[in-house]
């Protein structure tokens, strides 16, 4: 193993890093740039940006602005802790799930070797 | 850089809808027997992390933004394997939840910015690793950064080419430009991440790093 470094088990870490999970979906998204980022540029300098499809179905949360809320803030920021929340959620599940198949297998291996 | 539907004709989506789904399965597979529990709360958070920072377009030059995509952070801190998952379930959620990336071609975005972006960080993180012994772990990390978002937008200009989209030449060339511009930030926040969320190795403290690898 010549890995230099290993993740953090600091807990206080890992609460800062929530923290600003927050605040970046919930508020500072909102002052994200509307430009168009560097695919959609690319496509409208070469004249095929016209070939994106919409979708024929809608989306619960179609760009990132959660619908019935008035106030833009709110919209974005709150479609940003939806995103935020499944994703923890979704993860957390998954991989919970994969572990305690693994552990099954191997009851009372070590807990910390860094993969 | 989330393909939208209609970018890609009908034999690219088929084709990376199965090689991105075959992806997906060998990483699962391979998580499953490299992960550990304590590291599931970590997986979660980071995944999450990844979703927000993706929402920050930052500007660059000439009316055009750019945002952070994760793949050589989640590789360069759980392997690339969980990163795979992790920008997987990122891009699965952007795709059905906030119709950001279209479904059709949901493997070929998973493809470029999942398994290419996730793999060239890796490598790249790894290689500079040895190169420098372990030392500049942070410039090492933001030249692995800057790897995986540029290599990620050329599996888009290849995509988009094969789709006859455009010549394969002009897409390369107008996708690494721009994400060579855009790489700087990936490059500059990941570094910023990594090097918060990891501690030297405390058995290597004193010790000469060997030249060998045993990755994962």
């Amino acid at each position: 193993m010549s890995k230099p470094l290993t993740v953090t088990g600091n807990k206080r870490k890992w609460i800062v890093m929530a923290i600003i999970t927050l605040i970046a979906a919930g508020i500072i998204s909102f002052f994200a740039s509307s430009h168009p980022d560097g695919l959609e540029r690319v496509a409208a300098d070469h004249g095929f940006l016209d070939e994106a499809k919409k979708p024929s179905w809608t989306a619960w949360i179609s760009g990132y602005e959660l619908p019935g809320i008035a106030i833009p803030i709110l919209k974005v920021g709150l479609a940003g802790i939806i995103g935020v929340a499944l994703l923890f959620l979704v993860l957390y599940g998954l991989t919970s799930k994969l572990t305690r198949r693994e552990e099954e297998d191997h009851v009372g291996e070590n807990d910390h070797h860094p993969s | 850089m989330h393909i939208p539907d209609g970018f890609l004709d009908v034999k690219t989506c088929i084709t990376t809808g199965i090689v991105g789904a075959g992806a997906v399965a060998y990483s699962l597979r391979k998580t499953r027997v490299s992960l550990s529990r304590r590291q599931v709360p970590m997986i979660a958070l980071t995944g999450a992390f990844i979703f927000a920072a993706q929402m920050l377009n930052f500007p660059i030059a000439g009316a055009t933004s750019g945002h952070f995509l994760g793949g050589a952070m989640a590789s360069i801190l759980f392997g690339p394997a969980v990163a795979v998952v992790i920008m997987s379930a990122v891009l699965i959620i952007q795709a059905l939840i906030f119709q950001d990336g279209g479904l059709t071609v949901l493997g070929a975005n998973i493809l470029c910015t999942g398994v290419i972006g996730s793999y060239a960080g890796y490598g790249v993180y790894r290689l500079g690793l040895i190169m420098l012994r372990g030392r500049l772990t942070k410039a090492v990390t933001f030249v692995a950064a800057w790897c995986s978002i540029v290599s990620a937008a050329c599996g888009v200009a290849l995509l988009l080419a094969w789709s006859g989209t455009f010549p394969i030449g002009v897409a390369l060339q107008a996708m690494a430009g721009w994400h060579s511009l855009i790489g700087i930030g990936e490059g500059l926040l990941t570094a910023l991440a990594v090097a918060y969320l990891t501690e030297r190795n405390v058995d290597m403290e004193g010790l000469q790093p060997k030249p060998e690898v045993t990755p994962t």
